[in-house]
């Protein structure tokens, strides 16, 4: 739709956000100037009560690590200072896109120009016996819409997922009992909660189907090495188990609770905390009932607009950027997913920004958003470094004729839970495990993160970690030229000179060559090394 | 030994260590004819910043007394675009009807002066003096604005005021903990090291530098840790600490409350900046910056210090901002055995930026906006305020105006060598040589001298008398131990000559204790208010801190009880990174990082023309690592070429592991095509934060000998 141009702009281009997550609020943040000078009027519709607040940090707040207002992001009286309409606790019931409205639960109409969904992931509830799931199809949300659309489905007692603060108080609240918890997956968000909880004192035990933990993010090494880890913090690790059911008690005051999880190969796991980390799913319910073109997310083209409705943007972990071509339009399946990470989606707010301003501007927008690369998976914790990125499965001895620029290089020490891996192509990072040596992988992400060329001694990377990594030329403190006086940098070989001419004392020294003149921090290496030269003196005499 | 000896300070950095001239045995004094002997003896004094220690430069300092190729007459260029020798009232006259003339044609704002921060704080003050009074003119800055700009604003914005150290070095001696961030002071003032030694001793001296510096390296064996982030990522380093710090509860709730401003705008500014994330910015580990901010907060003595290498950004004052936002959350500042503090690096770089010479000052750190300030000063002067021209353009921007339509058509410069110490140098040149008329006051011949019309030849430090403000905000004196030689002039004189020939309104002093007691009335009142200190007081050995109103005893140390600002608190000033730290930069491109030997000082003027300064570093080495020199096929001791859009550099390459791979370091002391600044940019800090990242990216090749 277009805008009549109003001179002096007097009517502003009317964007309505739904979702203030972190992507949303990075949104709203990016538009605040074009909502102070009028050129954009906003309005923010958001489910939960509390402010924009940083769900990265939601496992930190679930073990007691960081405050809620440490984790905030977005400022109420700053937004509405700046002139934007601020709704948090209502949702959204319906899209009319024909009228350019979207319809909330109490019924108000907020007409819009652009509409924004930043509506966010929910977490993946399994199937298994014991709980109830909800079917979110076109018909069930139809027939159920109210009760489904923005809610997760309610899970029993003693069962949680981890997404949001609701969530957190429930796994905090074990925590600080130090009650049994048992995580379900071993990806990398049930992993960090596994390992702050167990930190926090907590006894955790997790539980996934897979060979080895991370197995989205780790090849086989990578995941045994980090395996044996998680075993040294405490952390025990039940692989190769599908979770079945779940089994209940009823508490004293007649609740029926969490009591144990029985798995495919018969194990029966007793715990007070059920934590589901099974993945998440894009919340698409709004955009499937408004008709719009829907895969595992929102689809939207390269410039973050719906393939369906050029007027509805979506962003964030429900959106899912499939370039349209004939090959994709044609497709029923179509490619990609959300990255579910923070860092794309906020790159995505940024840009989406920076249309919309050029948009109500009337100036030619920009036409795709920048592609995004693998992002990079960094376990957040403090005792098990784990940093990947990239397809990891690859193995060094495969002589693959495909990819003819392909190196592997590799690096596995189990016992003290090191490992490396680096994928490279025409010598460029495409893909790295790093384990337990966070130098390397910190230099490693650098490198990825620039597109930089590796060094041809691979090695060079492990020695960030090494002890003696500073392969410096005067690591021998008494070779000749090392320095011992920074201020006038003299010597070894200087102050040997100087001895050899009779200047025997540090005071004599430094008359002579100025050493130890300066802070006169280095006199008693001077000593030292004056004392060194006479023994040397004294050995030769008696020899000679 | 005979004479007596003559107190003063070295001659260079902002250290200002003490030191006795002693005059040289007449007899012994002959000397070769390349070098002939120092007419003074120099020793260390004892003082509480160096403890009688001093570096090879000030060591040597002496030597370029009677160097041969000191400039002893005015230089004028003549008919034949060569300079000669001429009389002094010959070329002050010369000088006065030119800028007469040009002034007449293009107006007040056509004629600039280009300070100095190693200039006395007379010569400073009467500069400005000058400049506004004499030539009418708003168009005055220095090169302050390359080194100091923005860790003086940040400290504005933040405290209300911007001293160097709000308190005696001597402090940093009970440290626990000494975070220093971008700073070399190993080489760049090592005496200063010696204050370590206590963080040293408790393991706490933490360095942030892309580079292994001698400073880096004192941290080895257990008494510190050096962190060693990609260059231009400290903002995002230090936005990650601060995130820690909150996440962690580590803040000072107390001081926060009570003492400061902003808290929760900043919170929510650093929630973003998780460890991780900042990890894979600055390639600093997750878990090292856990240590720090965890080391930052254990409550023993702490300081946090900052230098050029955090500065010297187009986001510096933000970056600068950051590092005070850190120790604001640890209450540092104030608090007694801890504080927060910015390493001056010229000589007089703090009394420099305080009196008049910088375009939007006037002297005691007054804004020259400010009418009640314009009035005060007007006063002193002896003139009506509307008489004093408003506020002119900063340094860079000055020397972007050279030779341009609405710019400068002549420029007038004391103490600084701006061809060789300028960003974006190429193009400094070139407008220099635009201009209709150049006056350089230098003693040599520098490579900026070398393009002017008249060069004026100047006393040097040890045959002048004046006052100094050193790092820590201490006001000090310079003694004369001897006397200039025939034919060179004090810049006191030189002013008051040319203000005499250009029938400037007020009265402009010789005698430097005349300057200083105008001085004095000047500032009173102002920030930087110097109205309690007079010569004799500092000559008998009085440590005098500014601020120093009439009638007090100075102030050591700042912020005890409040800060500047009205209402005594200071300020968390939110600052946000520009998305561009998040694309990369092409492949095939390093990191230019330029910065300091131990051997020279700022453009090498004086310190290439010391034999044993010149002959340890002869000339400027590109450090590359070797895993870097292998990819370009780079070995030790070949030449290479770096370019970018600005310039061309060749120097020779050192292979060394003290340098990431991702950039190389080229000192900037050095001159012809070994000029580092040919390849920086100009591009400067709007302290609103407008965003620039590719400045500095330089490509590099090794060029053949015949091509060399």
């Amino acid at each position: 739709m277009t805008r009549p141009i109003v001179p002096n702009g007097s009517t502003p281009f009317r964007v309505v956000l739904v979702g203030f997550g972190p992507v949303g609020a990075r949104l709203v943040e990016e538009l605040l100037p074009a909502v102070r000078s009028g050129e954009i009027g906003l309005t923010v519709v958001g489910v939960e009560s509390a402010h924009a607040y940083n769900r990265v940090l939601v496992a930190e707040y679930a073990v007691g690590g960081t405050s809620l207002d440490a984790m905030s992001l977005a400022d109420r009286d700053e937004m509405e200072l700046a002139g934007v309409r601020l709704l948090t606790g209502v949702q959204v019931a319906s899209i009319e896109r024909e009228a350019h409205t979207v319809t909330l639960d109490d019924g108000e109409l907020l007409p819009y120009d652009r509409l924004v969904l930043a509506t966010g992931a929910r977490a993946n509830v399994p199937t298994l016996d014991g709980v109830e799931r909800h079917r979110r199809d076109r018909m069930s949300l139809e027939k159920y819409g109210a009760a489904l659309i923005g809610r997760d489905d309610a899970l029993p007692a003693g069962i949680t997922s981890l997404r949001d603060l609701d969530d957190a108080e429930r796994v905090l609240e074990a925590v600080r009992d130090r009650r049994r918890i048992v995580v379900l997956g071993a990806g990398v968000l049930g992993l960090e909660i596994a390992l702050a909880a167990a930190h926090a004192g907590a006894q955790v035990c997790v539980v996934h189907h897979g060979p080895h933990p991370m197995p989205r993010n780790l090849d086989r090494g990578g995941g045994q090495v980090l395996r044996t880890a998680l075993r040294r913090t405490g952390v025990s690790v039940i692989a190769h188990s599908r979770a079945e059911a779940v089994g209940f008690r009823t508490d004293d005051d007649g609740t029926r609770r969490f009591d144990f999880l029985v798995t495919a190969d018969g194990k029966t796991l007793h715990g007070d905390l059920l934590l589901l980390s099974c993945g998440v799913t894009p919340r698409t319910d709004l955009a499937v009932l408004a008709g719009l073109r829907t895969a595992t997310g929102i689809v939207v083209d390269a410039d973050l607009r719906s393939w369906t409705d050029p007027d509805i943007s979506a962003i964030g972990d429900c959106a899912q950027v499939v370039e349209r071509t004939e090959e994709t339009a044609g497709r029923r399946d179509l490619p990609g997913a959300p990255s579910g990470l923070i860092g794309p989606g906020w790159r995505q707010a940024a840009w989406l920004a920076r249309q919309l301003v050029a948009v109500a501007r009337g100036q030619e927008p920009e036409t795709s958003a920048p592609a995004e690369r693998d992002a990079i998976v960094a376990l957040k914790a403090e005792h098990v470094d784990v940093v990947a990125v990239g397809q990891v499965t690859a193995d060094p001895w495969e002589d693959d004729a495909l990819v003819p620029s392909r190196g592997i290089a590799q690096w596995a020490d189990a016992e003290h839970g090191r490992y490396v891996k680096m994928i490279t192509d025409g010598g460029v990072l495409t893909g790295f495990v790093s384990i337990g040596m966070p130098r390397t992988a910190a230099e490693l992400t650098l490198l990825f993160e620039r597109r930089a060329e590796l060094p041809a001694d691979r090695s060079m990377l492990l020695r960030f970690d090494g002890p003696d990594y500073d392969p410096r030329d005067d690591a021998d403190a008494f070779a000749p030229t090392s320095t011992v006086c920074w201020c006038n940098a003299v010597t070894v070989e200087g102050i040997e000179t100087s001895a050899s001419c009779g200047n025997t004392t540090v005071d004599g020294v430094g008359r002579d060559t100025r050493a130890g003149t300066g802070c006169g921090g280095c006199k008693g290496r001077i000593a030292e090394v004056l004392a060194r030269y006479a023994d040397n003196e004294e050995a030769t005499r008696l020899t000679g | 030994m005979t004479g007596a000896s003559t107190p003063t300070h070295c001659p260079y950095c902002a250290l200002q260590c003490a030191m006795s001239l002693t005059a040289s045995p007449a007899a012994s004094s002959a000397g070769s004819a390349d070098a002939p002997s120092a007419p003074v003896t120099v020793a260390g004094r004892d003082f509480p910043t160096n403890r009688g220690g001093l570096c090879k430069k000030g060591w040597t300092s002496a030597e370029l007394l009677r160097a041969p190729s000191r400039l002893l007459a005015p230089l004028v260029r003549g008919e034949d675009g060569e300079l000669h020798e001429s009389g002094w009232d010959e070329a002050l006259d010369l000088v006065a009807a030119r800028l007469r003339g040009i002034r007449a044609s293009h107006g007040a704002d056509a004629v600039g002066v280009f300070g100095g921060g190693g200039l006395t704080n007379e010569k400073a003050y009467q500069l400005g003096k000058f400049a506004r009074l004499a030539l009418g003119t708003s168009r005055i800055d220095y090169n302050g604005r390359f080194c100091m700009s923005s860790a003086a604003a940040a400290g504005n914005r933040a405290f209300g005021v911007d001293r160097g150290l709000p308190f005696p070095l001597e402090d940093l001696d009970g440290a626990a903990t000494v975070l220093l961030l971008g700073s070399n002071p190993g080489e760049t003032m090592p005496p200063f090291i010696g204050h370590l030694a206590g963080a040293q001793a408790a393991g706490g001296l933490v360095v942030v530098d892309p580079r292994r510096t001698a400073t880096a390296r004192l941290t080895d064996d257990g008494k510190g840790m050096h962190v060693q982030p990609a260059p231009g990522t400290d903002l995002v380093l230090l936005l990650g600490l601060i995130h820690l710090v909150i996440a962690e509860g580590l803040v000072d709730d107390e001081y926060v409350a009570t003492r400061t401003t902003g808290f929760d705008g900043l919170r929510r500014s650093v929630a973003a900046w998780w460890p991780e994330r900042v990890q894979s910015i600055t390639g600093v580990a997750a878990l090292t910056l856990r240590r720090l901010a965890r080391r930052l907060a254990s409550g023993a003595p702490t300081f946090i210090l900052t230098g050029r290498g955090v500065e010297q950004h187009v986001d510096g004052t933000d970056t600068a901002t950051a590092a005070i936002n850190l120790a604001l959350l640890l209450g540092l500042p104030g608090r007694p055995g801890s504080g927060y503090g910015t390493l001056t690096g010229q000589g007089n770089g703090q009394g420099g930026r305080e009196h008049g010479q910088k375009c939007d000052q006037l002297p005691g750190y007054r804004k020259i906006t400010d009418p009640d300030a314009r009035a005060h000063v007007a006063r002193v002067w002896g003139v009506a305020p509307d008489v004093i021209p408003g506020p002119g353009i900063p340094a860079v921007e000055l020397l972007q105006s050279l030779g341009r339509p609405g710019g400068l058509r002549a420029l007038m410069v004391h103490g600084s060598n701006v061809v060789i110490s300028s960003p974006n140098a190429g193009a400094v040149r070139h407008g220099l040589e635009s201009l209709d008329f150049l006056v350089v006051c230098d003693f040599f011949r520098s490579e900026t001298a070398d393009l002017a019309d008249v060069v004026l030849p100047v006393a040097q430090w040890a045959e002048e008398e004046g006052t100094m403000t050193s790092l820590e905000g201490r006001v000090i004196r310079r003694l004369p131990a001897l006397d200039p030689p025939e034919g060179v002039r004090d810049e006191l004189w030189i002013l008051h000559e040319l203000a005499r020939r250009l029938d400037a309104p007020s009265v402009f002093h010789v005698r430097p204790e005349d300057v200083f007691e105008e001085l004095r009335l000047a500032s009173e009142g102002g920030i930087a208010d110097y109205s309690g200190i007079d010569y004799a007081m500092l000559d008998a050995g009085e440590a005098a801190y500014w601020p120093y109103p009439r009638g007090s005893r100075g102030t050591p140390r700042l912020f005890a009880d409040r800060f500047a600002h009205a209402d005594g608190l200071a300020r968390l000033v939110s600052v946000r990174v520009r998305a561009e730290v998040e694309h990369p930069s092409p492949a095939d491109v390093l990191t230019l990082v330029t910065g300091r030997l131990l051997e020279h000082y700022q453009s090498g003027a004086q310190t290439r023309r010391v034999p044993e300064l010149a002959d340890a570093q002869p000339e400027a080495l590109a450090t590359v690592h070797p895993a870097t020199a292998a990819r370009f096929d780079i070995r030790d001791g070949d030449t290479v070429e770096l370019v970018n859009s600005r310039g061309v550099v060749r120097c020779r390459a050192r292979l060394s592991t003290d340098i990431r791979p991702d950039a190389v370091f080229v000192p900037f002391h050095f001159a012809g095509l070994q000029t580092a600044n040919l390849l920086t940019s100009d591009a400067v800090d709007p302290v609103s934060a407008m965003p620039e990242f590719k400045t500095n990216l330089v490509s590099i090749r090794p060029i053949s000998e015949a091509v060399a």
